[in-house]
Protein backbone atom coordinates (compact mmCIF):
# COMPACT_ATOMS: atom_id res chain seq x y z
CA UNK A 1 0.00 0.00 0.00
CA UNK A 2 1.29 3.49 -0.75
CA UNK A 3 2.49 5.44 2.28
CA UNK A 4 0.38 8.41 1.13
CA UNK A 5 -3.14 8.66 -0.23
CA UNK A 6 -2.80 9.14 -3.97
CA UNK A 7 -5.26 11.91 -4.71
CA UNK A 8 -7.86 11.56 -7.40
CA UNK A 9 -7.17 13.85 -10.37
CA UNK A 10 -10.38 15.76 -9.60
CA UNK A 11 -8.92 16.85 -6.23
CA UNK A 12 -6.19 18.85 -7.96
CA UNK A 13 -6.64 22.49 -9.09
CA UNK A 14 -7.84 23.08 -12.64
CA UNK A 15 -4.42 24.18 -13.96
CA UNK A 16 -2.85 20.95 -12.73
CA UNK A 17 -5.64 18.93 -14.32
CA UNK A 18 -4.60 20.54 -17.59
CA UNK A 19 -1.09 19.20 -16.99
CA UNK A 20 -2.57 15.75 -16.50
CA UNK A 21 -4.08 16.06 -19.96
CA UNK A 22 -0.56 16.55 -21.29
CA UNK A 23 0.56 13.29 -19.69
CA UNK A 24 -2.08 11.52 -21.82
CA UNK A 25 -0.39 12.99 -24.88
CA UNK A 26 3.07 12.06 -23.61
CA UNK A 27 2.08 8.45 -23.02
CA UNK A 28 -0.34 8.43 -25.96
CA UNK A 29 -2.90 6.73 -23.74
CA UNK A 30 -6.27 7.90 -22.48
CA UNK A 31 -5.97 7.17 -18.75
CA UNK A 32 -9.12 7.14 -16.62
CA UNK A 33 -6.79 8.51 -13.91
CA UNK A 34 -3.33 9.92 -14.55
CA UNK A 35 -0.51 7.56 -13.47
CA UNK A 36 0.15 7.65 -9.74
CA UNK A 37 3.58 9.10 -10.37
CA UNK A 38 2.09 12.04 -12.31
CA UNK A 39 -0.24 12.75 -9.42
CA UNK A 40 2.65 12.48 -6.94
CA UNK A 41 4.79 14.91 -8.90
CA UNK A 42 1.86 17.33 -9.14
CA UNK A 43 1.70 17.48 -5.34
CA UNK A 44 4.48 20.07 -5.35
CA UNK A 45 4.93 21.66 -8.75
CA UNK A 46 8.02 23.56 -7.67
CA UNK A 47 9.69 20.15 -7.59
CA UNK A 48 7.52 18.20 -10.00
CA UNK A 49 7.49 20.68 -12.86
CA UNK A 50 11.26 21.07 -13.34
CA UNK A 51 11.74 17.36 -12.62
CA UNK A 52 9.23 16.61 -15.39
CA UNK A 53 10.91 19.01 -17.79
CA UNK A 54 14.28 17.35 -17.11
CA UNK A 55 12.72 13.94 -17.64
CA UNK A 56 11.06 14.89 -20.93
CA UNK A 57 14.26 16.58 -22.04
CA UNK A 58 16.23 13.40 -21.31
CA UNK A 59 13.61 11.17 -22.95
CA UNK A 60 13.14 13.11 -26.17
CA UNK A 61 14.52 11.51 -29.34
CA UNK A 62 18.14 12.32 -30.12
CA UNK A 63 20.88 9.89 -30.97
CA UNK A 64 18.66 7.33 -29.25
CA UNK A 65 14.96 7.02 -30.02
CA UNK A 66 12.32 7.48 -27.37
CA UNK A 67 11.62 3.74 -27.44
CA UNK A 68 15.31 2.97 -26.89
CA UNK A 69 15.32 5.40 -23.98
CA UNK A 70 12.24 3.74 -22.48
CA UNK A 71 14.27 0.55 -22.56
CA UNK A 72 17.14 2.28 -20.73
CA UNK A 73 14.57 3.44 -18.17
CA UNK A 74 13.30 -0.12 -17.81
CA UNK A 75 16.73 -1.60 -17.07
CA UNK A 76 17.53 1.23 -14.65
CA UNK A 77 14.24 0.50 -12.86
CA UNK A 78 15.05 -3.20 -12.95
CA UNK A 79 18.49 -2.90 -11.37
CA UNK A 80 17.02 -0.50 -8.83
CA UNK A 81 14.52 -3.29 -8.05
CA UNK A 82 11.62 -0.90 -8.52
CA UNK A 83 8.26 -2.55 -9.25
CA UNK A 84 6.58 0.69 -10.22
CA UNK B 1 9.05 -1.95 -29.25
CA UNK B 2 5.96 -3.96 -28.45
CA UNK B 3 7.45 -7.36 -29.17
CA UNK B 4 8.66 -9.30 -26.16
CA UNK B 5 11.95 -10.12 -27.92
CA UNK B 6 13.22 -6.60 -27.18
CA UNK B 7 12.50 -6.99 -23.49
CA UNK B 8 13.98 -10.47 -23.19
CA UNK B 9 17.14 -9.21 -24.85
CA UNK B 10 17.30 -6.12 -22.61
CA UNK B 11 16.87 -8.32 -19.52
CA UNK B 12 19.61 -10.71 -20.62
CA UNK B 13 21.98 -7.78 -21.27
CA UNK B 14 21.20 -6.33 -17.82
CA UNK B 15 21.82 -9.68 -16.15
CA UNK B 16 25.06 -10.66 -17.84
CA UNK B 17 26.41 -7.10 -17.53
CA UNK B 18 25.85 -7.24 -13.80
CA UNK B 19 27.54 -10.64 -13.67
CA UNK B 20 30.64 -9.34 -15.43
CA UNK B 21 30.73 -6.19 -13.31
CA UNK B 22 30.49 -8.14 -10.04
CA UNK B 23 33.65 -10.07 -10.85
CA UNK B 24 35.51 -7.12 -12.38
CA UNK B 25 34.77 -4.67 -9.58
CA UNK B 26 35.13 -7.24 -6.84
CA UNK B 27 38.25 -9.09 -7.89
CA UNK B 28 40.33 -6.45 -9.64
CA UNK B 29 41.69 -3.72 -7.40
CA UNK B 30 44.00 -0.80 -8.19
CA UNK B 31 46.77 -2.93 -6.68
CA UNK B 32 46.01 -5.76 -9.07
CA UNK B 33 43.79 -8.81 -9.42
CA UNK B 34 42.99 -10.68 -6.20
CA UNK B 35 43.20 -13.93 -8.16
CA UNK B 36 46.05 -14.41 -10.58
CA UNK B 37 44.79 -13.93 -14.16
CA UNK B 38 45.69 -16.44 -16.85
CA UNK B 39 48.46 -15.14 -19.08
CA UNK B 40 47.15 -14.48 -22.60
CA UNK B 41 50.09 -16.14 -24.28
CA UNK B 42 50.40 -19.06 -21.88
CA UNK B 43 46.73 -20.13 -22.02
CA UNK B 44 45.76 -23.48 -23.49
CA UNK B 45 44.51 -23.63 -27.07
CA UNK B 46 40.77 -23.59 -26.28
CA UNK B 47 41.18 -20.61 -23.99
CA UNK B 48 43.37 -18.85 -26.56
CA UNK B 49 40.50 -19.24 -28.98
CA UNK B 50 38.05 -17.64 -26.52
CA UNK B 51 40.54 -14.84 -25.83
CA UNK B 52 40.80 -14.20 -29.57
CA UNK B 53 37.01 -13.93 -29.83
CA UNK B 54 36.92 -11.51 -26.89
CA UNK B 55 39.59 -9.27 -28.41
CA UNK B 56 37.78 -9.31 -31.73
CA UNK B 57 34.32 -8.70 -30.25
CA UNK B 58 35.46 -5.67 -28.28
CA UNK B 59 38.04 -4.44 -30.78
CA UNK B 60 40.63 -4.36 -28.02
CA UNK B 61 44.27 -5.41 -28.36
CA UNK B 62 44.17 -7.10 -24.95
CA UNK B 63 41.65 -9.29 -23.17
CA UNK B 64 40.12 -7.42 -20.20
CA UNK B 65 41.63 -8.79 -17.00
CA UNK B 66 38.29 -9.99 -15.66
CA UNK B 67 38.05 -12.56 -18.47
CA UNK B 68 41.60 -13.70 -17.77
CA UNK B 69 40.67 -14.26 -14.14
CA UNK B 70 37.59 -16.21 -15.20
CA UNK B 71 39.86 -18.28 -17.45
CA UNK B 72 41.12 -20.03 -14.32
CA UNK B 73 38.21 -22.32 -15.16
CA UNK B 74 38.34 -22.54 -18.97
CA UNK B 75 34.99 -24.35 -19.29
CA UNK B 76 33.28 -21.75 -17.13
CA UNK B 77 34.84 -18.89 -19.14
CA UNK B 78 33.87 -20.48 -22.46
CA UNK B 79 30.24 -20.89 -21.39
CA UNK B 80 30.02 -17.45 -19.81
CA UNK B 81 31.55 -15.85 -22.87
CA UNK B 82 29.17 -17.69 -25.21
CA UNK B 83 26.19 -16.37 -23.25
CA UNK B 84 27.61 -12.84 -23.05
CA UNK B 85 28.51 -12.69 -26.73
CA UNK B 86 25.03 -13.89 -27.68
CA UNK B 87 23.37 -11.38 -25.35
CA UNK B 88 25.32 -8.48 -26.86
CA UNK B 89 25.14 -9.51 -30.51
CA UNK B 90 22.90 -7.68 -32.97
CA UNK B 91 19.46 -9.24 -32.85
CA UNK B 92 16.07 -7.57 -32.26
CA UNK B 93 18.07 -4.89 -30.47
CA UNK B 94 21.24 -3.62 -32.13
CA UNK B 95 24.53 -3.85 -30.28
CA UNK B 96 24.68 -0.07 -30.03
CA UNK B 97 21.51 -0.07 -27.89
CA UNK B 98 22.73 -3.04 -25.88
CA UNK B 99 25.94 -1.17 -25.03
CA UNK B 100 23.81 1.79 -23.94
CA UNK B 101 21.73 -0.50 -21.72
CA UNK B 102 24.88 -2.02 -20.22
CA UNK B 103 26.28 1.46 -19.62
CA UNK B 104 23.05 2.47 -17.85
CA UNK B 105 23.10 -0.70 -15.73
CA UNK B 106 26.75 -0.08 -14.81
CA UNK B 107 26.14 3.57 -13.96
CA UNK B 108 23.14 2.68 -11.82
CA UNK B 109 25.01 -0.04 -9.94
CA UNK B 110 28.08 2.20 -9.52
CA UNK B 111 30.29 -0.23 -11.37
CA UNK B 112 33.54 1.57 -12.17
CA UNK B 113 34.58 -1.24 -14.50
CA UNK B 114 31.26 -1.47 -16.34
CA UNK B 115 30.82 2.29 -16.70
CA UNK B 116 34.26 2.74 -18.24
CA UNK B 117 34.09 -0.40 -20.33
CA UNK B 118 30.65 0.16 -21.85
CA UNK B 119 31.26 3.88 -22.34
CA UNK B 120 34.22 2.91 -24.51
CA UNK B 121 32.07 0.39 -26.39
CA UNK B 122 29.35 3.00 -26.98
CA UNK B 123 31.93 5.39 -28.39
CA UNK B 124 33.31 2.61 -30.55
CA UNK B 125 29.82 2.25 -32.05
CA UNK B 126 29.76 5.98 -32.89
CA UNK B 127 27.78 7.35 -29.96
CA UNK B 128 28.90 10.93 -29.31
CA UNK B 129 29.16 12.73 -25.96
CA UNK B 130 25.66 14.11 -26.63
CA UNK B 131 24.32 10.60 -27.06
CA UNK B 132 26.10 9.44 -23.92
CA UNK B 133 24.54 12.32 -22.01
CA UNK B 134 21.11 11.27 -23.28
CA UNK B 135 21.61 7.89 -21.63
CA UNK B 136 23.03 9.54 -18.49
CA UNK B 137 19.96 11.81 -18.34
CA UNK B 138 17.47 8.94 -18.60
CA UNK B 139 19.49 6.95 -16.07
CA UNK B 140 19.49 9.85 -13.63
CA UNK B 141 15.82 10.71 -14.00
CA UNK B 142 14.64 7.14 -13.64
CA UNK B 143 16.98 6.64 -10.69
CA UNK B 144 15.03 9.54 -9.20
CA UNK B 145 11.58 8.21 -10.18
CA UNK B 146 12.31 4.76 -8.83
CA UNK B 147 13.37 6.10 -5.43
CA UNK B 148 10.31 8.37 -5.22
CA UNK B 149 8.05 5.46 -6.18
CA UNK B 150 9.74 3.12 -3.70
CA UNK B 151 9.69 5.64 -0.86
CA UNK B 152 5.96 6.13 -1.36
CA UNK B 153 5.48 2.41 -2.11
CA UNK B 154 3.51 3.16 -5.26
CA UNK B 155 1.85 0.22 -6.95
CA UNK B 156 2.43 -0.37 -10.68
CA UNK B 157 -0.43 1.22 -12.61
CA UNK B 158 0.84 1.46 -16.17
CA UNK B 159 1.46 -2.13 -17.16
CA UNK B 160 -1.86 -2.38 -18.97
CA UNK B 161 -1.17 0.44 -21.43
CA UNK B 162 1.15 -1.68 -23.60
CA UNK B 163 -0.29 -4.42 -25.82
CA UNK B 164 0.71 -7.98 -24.89
CA UNK B 165 2.79 -9.96 -27.37
CA UNK B 166 0.79 -13.09 -28.13
CA UNK B 167 3.42 -14.68 -30.39
CA UNK B 168 5.01 -17.96 -29.36
CA UNK B 169 8.48 -18.95 -28.26
CA UNK B 170 11.18 -18.48 -30.95
CA UNK B 171 11.94 -21.67 -32.83
CA UNK B 172 8.66 -23.37 -31.93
Amino acid sequence: MPTVRIRDASEYPKEIQQLFERSKEWFNFDFSQPPAMSRVMAWDLEFGAPHGVAMRRAAQPGEFSRAEKEMVAAVVSGVNACDY
Amino acid sequence: MAEDAYWYEAAFVAGITNALNVAADGLITPAGALIEPVDETAAKENTQSVFAEIRDFYGEPEVPVVFRVMARDPIYLASFWKALRHAFSDNALPRRVKDALAFAVSLTTRSAFGTTFHLAQMRRRGVTDAGVMEVVGVTQMFSSYTKIADTLQLQPDMGHIAPADSSGVPGQ
